[in-house]
């Protein structure tokens, strides 16, 4: 079987296409190694038109379980390469082989690692990337999140339920939170900034039990705590597009046009993984209805 | 096979490993460490682990959805 379009990425870009391509009737499947991308990580979501509030995971079930009823499957599969077979392309996953005359990468970002001592040995034992999943560890204990975001900002206010002092450790001077998470992180008497300081050693034996700071805070370099959370950006994960000629900027993004095209025609991008300068799901998502649009109107003129 | 799920059920890593083992007909015991502090500790003194999912499939951890990890010890 050939696929008239394979969308790699179970995101809000890579599932937000599928809806439209499943509707536009054209052959699809999403091939995604992690069903939901990096949003179910996040612990609640207050600006996606038409609901509140609601946890990242909730709203990719529904996105998820929209895609299924236009008749699109989502297969769990990593893909490992994308090359040329004659007019189409040819996706080698973990899962088989595939063949579709377009493809849309919606591969998505990874999570930054802080590239101190000691992040690695700690893993698991202080050190998490996902305040979601284990802020339930540290109920009543002191933790940092690294990272001045807005993502930071939240991880901040959702370990605040349940640490009793949590710090925002910063580099620069002003955390770059939503201005209504910045006044939440204000107005929260648990949660302390610690700014324009870097985070240089995370210590312990069995757990983390304190991180070195390049400057002292409260005349201390060493700054006592149970858990430390890094949250300090992501990276694109291009490697896929990389290898099959598709353009990417110079942090490895790639490369998007208006209408979610990349350089090579019949390959289309979206989401975290472009150029698209404002990262959320509701523009990832907006991106592949684009895409998706763009591949059945390039299909329609072949 | 024994397999056991530590995990918290706001976790989406803890849910891809479910819905991964439902996938391979296993049956699992899925334990909430949020509500239950004992099964907490026990999680941390099997695994030396704060975080979740913790898999125990008789008597050997896997940490995180590691579909690769889980593979090895589930066909063993």
């Amino acid at each position: 079987m050939i696929y008239d379009l394979i969308i790699v990425g179970g995101g809000p870009a890579g599932l937000s296409a599928a809806i439209y391509a499943g509707r536009f009737r054209m052959k699809t499947i999403v091939l995604a190694r992690e069903m939901g991308g990096t949003v179910v990580n996040t612990h609640l979501i207050e600006n996606w038109p038409g609901f509140k509030s609601l946890s990242g995971v909730e709203l990719m079930e529904k996105i998820g379980d929209h895609v299924k009823s236009v008749g699109v499957e989502i297969r769990q599969a990593e893909v490992m390469e994308i090359k040329r077979k004659d007019k189409n392309f040819l996706i080698k996953s973990d899962g088989g082989e595939f063949e579709a005359k377009t493809v849309l990468l919606a591969t998505g970002t990874k999570h930054r690692k802080l590239n101190v001592p000691g992040e690695k040995e700690f893993y698991g034992r202080g050190v998490s990337y996902c305040a979601v999943c284990d802020a339930v560890f540290f109920k009543d204990k002191i933790v940092a999140v690294v990272g001045g975001s807005d993502s930071a900002a939240k991880e901040a206010l959702l370990l605040s339920e349940y640490g009793k002092r949590v710090y925002i450790i910063y580099h620069r001077e002003k955390i770059r939170a939503e201005p209504i998470n910045a006044e939440r992180v204000a107005a929260n008497k648990k949660i302390e900034v610690i700014n324009n300081t870097s985070v240089l050693e995370i210590r312990g034996d069995k757990f983390v039990q304190s991180v070195m700071l390049d400057k002292p805070y409260k005349g201390k370099r060493e700054l006592k705590l149970d858990g430390v959370f890094i949250e300090i950006g992501y990276d694109p994960q291009s490697e896929l597009a990389k290898g099959m000629g598709v353009e990417l900027d110079k942090r490895g993004e790639i490369v998007m046009g208006r209408e979610s095209q990349t350089n090579v025609p019949g390959v289309y991008a979206a989401g975290d993984v472009t150029t698209g300068s404002f990262k959320q799901a509701i523009t990832g998502a907006a991106q592949g209805v684009v895409a998706a649009n763009s591949a059945y109107d390039y299909l329609n003129k072949k | 096979m024994n397999v056991t799920v530590y995990s918290t059920s706001t976790c989406p890593y803890c849910k891809m490993v479910r819905e991964y083992l439902k996938k391979r007909n296993m049956d699992f015991k899925d334990i909430n460490v949020a509500e239950d502090k004992a099964k907490a500790q026990e999680m941390i003194d099997k695994s030396g682990q704060m975080g979740v999912p913790v898999i125990d499939v008789d008597g050997q951890i896997v940490v995180g959805f590691d579909k690769a990890g889980l593979d090895k010890v589930l066909t063993k």
